[in-house]
C-alpha cells in the first residue's frame, strides 16, 4: 500500500503486531523487536557457515548403514536416491531427492542472497520477504531422510537384516538445525525491497 | 494495522463481521478472520488431538514381517533405539521434533483456548502465545508421517508390512494439527485476546 509509511513500521516476529521502528519492546507481546542487527546478521552468517561445513560429511559419510546376511553396506543420501531410482520407485526416489537434496541446496542460495543484499545493502530485485518466507515453509521438509533413518532404525533389528543410521545423519541433521538458526537470526527489519 | 506476512505489504485493519475472512491485496494471502466460534473449535479440536496424540504413542505404528520374525515401532521405541545405537544427537533432535514440541503445543493450546473462553488469566494467555509462536516451526509430525510412508515403499519388496492402530491415530492427529497451527494464524489470538480481555 503505502512504501513510505511501510518503511517506519515493522512487524514484531512473535506475534505479527505492526510495531514503530525504534521501539525496543513489542507493544503487545513485549517480545525484543528493535535487536541489534549488526550481531544478529553476524549470527547468521556464522550459523551459514556452520551449516555449510556439516553439509560435506552428511553428504560424504553413509547416512544408513545395512547388514543383510553378514554382509554390511554403507548408503550415503546420493546412493540412496540412485539406489531407489534404480529399483523403479520413482515418486520415492522424487520426494527424498526434492527433500535431502534440492530443499537444503536452495535453501543455502536464498540465505546466502538475502545476507548479502543485507552486506552490501542493496535493494533486492526479488521480494527478499517473499524468499524469507519460502525458506521458513520448505525448510522443515529437509528432515524426511532424517526420519526414514530413524524409522528403519528403529523398525528393522532382525538377525538376518538390520539397518542402523550412520555418520552422515548426525551430521545432516546438524546442518538442517544450523540453517534454521540461521534463518531465524536474520533480522527481517534488514531487508529491503526495490 | 497488519502487516502481511509473505510479502510484507502494509495493510489497514478493518473490523470483519462474522464468518468474514480478510486476504492481503497483493498477494492474496489470507491475512485474518473473524469467527466467536474459532477458540471453542480450536479447544475441541486440541483436546481431541490429546487424545489422538496419547493413542499415537501408546501402540505400535507399523510392523513387519520376515521370514515369521515380527518387529514392531512406535514413536518412543524409535527414539530409544537410536539413542542405544550412540546416534545421541539424532536421537534427541528427532525426540524433540516429533514429540517433546507437539505435545507442548497442545498442551499449551488447551491451556490457552480454556483460560480465553473462561476470560481469565490475561498475562498468562500473552506468555502461552509467545511460546506458541516460539515452537510452531519446530514442530514437525506432518513431515514424520510422509517419512513413514517413504520408509515403508524402501521396506516393501523385503517384508510383510502391517498398519498399527498408532498409524491412524498419528494420520488423523496430523489432520487436526493442520488445522489447529496451520490454518489458524497467531495472529488471530492476539485478536481475539484483545476482544476478550480489553474490551
Amino acid at each position: 500500500m503505502n512504501k513510505k509509511k511501510n518503511q517506519n513500521l515493522i512487524r514484531c516476529a512473535t506475534c505479527e503486531a505492526v510495531n514503530r521502528k525504534g521501539d525496543s519492546k513489542c507493544h503487545r507481546c513485549a517480545s525484543a523487536i528493535n535487536r541489534d542487527s549488526s550481531v544478529s546478521t553476524a549470527r547468521a552468517w556464522a550459523f551459514l557457515l556452520t551449516a555449510f561445513i556439516l553439509y560435506i560429511p552428511a553428504n560424504i559419510y553413509p547416512i544408513l548403514i545395512g547388514k543383510q546376511f553378514g554382509n554390511s553396506y554403507g548408503n550415503t543420501i546420493l546412493e540412496g536416491i540412485l539406489h531407489l531410482w534404480d529399483s523403479g520407485e520413482y515418486p520415492i526416489a522424487l520426494i527424498i531427492f526434492i527433500a535431502s537434496v534440492l530443499v537444503p541446496i536452495l535453501k543455502f542460495i536464498m540465505l546466502l542472497y538475502l545476507l548479502i543484499n543485507i552486506k552490501i545493502n542493496r535493494e533486492a530485485k526479488i521480494n527478499p520477504h517473499k524468499i524469507y518466507h519460502i525458506t521458513e515453509v520448505i525448510s522443515p521438509w529437509s528432515m524426511v531422510d532424517i526420519f526414514v533413518v530413524a524409522i528403519l532404525t528403529g523398525l528393522v533389528h532382525m538377525t538376518a537384516i538390520s539397518i542402523v543410521a550412520g555418520t552422515g545423519a548426525t551430521a545432516f541433521v546438524l546442518m538442517v538445525l544450523f540453517t534454521m538458526f540461521s534463518a531465524l537470526s536474520i533480522d527481517v527489519q534488514m531487508l529491503k525491497r526495490s | 494495522m497488519i502487516i502481511c506476512p509473505k510479502c510484507h505489504t502494509l495493510h489497514k485493519k478493518i473490523r470483519l463481521e462474522e464468518g468474514y475472512t480478510a486476504t492481503c491485496n497483493s498477494c492474496g494471502v489470507i491475512l485474518y478472520r473473524y469467527e466467536e466460534r474459532m477458540l471453542v473449535h480450536s479447544l475441541a479440536f486440541s483436546i481431541t488431538g490429546l487424545i489422538l496424540f496419547l493413542v499415537a504413542n501408546l501402540f505400535p505404528l507399523v510392523s513387519v514381517d520376515m521370514l515369521g520374525i515380527e518387529n514392531h515401532v512406535s514413536i518412543l521405541s524409535m527414539i530409544s533405539a537410536l539413542i542405544n545405537k550412540d546416534f545421541l544427537i539424532v536421537g534427541i533432535v528427532v525426540s524433540f521434533l516429533i514429540f517433546i514440541f507437539p505435545f507442548m503445543l497442545l498442551l499449551s493450546f488447551i491451556a490457552l483456548t480454556s483460560l480465553m473462553l473462561l476470560g481469565i488469566g490475561r498475562e498468562i494467555s500473552k506468555d502461552l502465545l509467545v511460546l506458541i509462536s516460539k515452537i510452531l516451526p519446530w514442530s514437525m509430525l506432518e513431515i514424520y508421517l510422509v517419512s513413514i510412508l517413504v520408509a515403508l515403499v524402501k521396506l516393501m519388496g523385503l517384508m510383510q508390512i502391517h498398519f498399527g492402530l498408532s498409524f491412524w491415530a498419528l494420520v488423523l492427529f496430523v489432520m487436526l494439527d493442520i488445522y489447529l497451527s496451520k490454518s489458524i494464524r497467531v495472529g488471530e489470538y492476539w485478536e481475539l485476546r484483545r476482544r476478550i480481555y480489553y474490551e
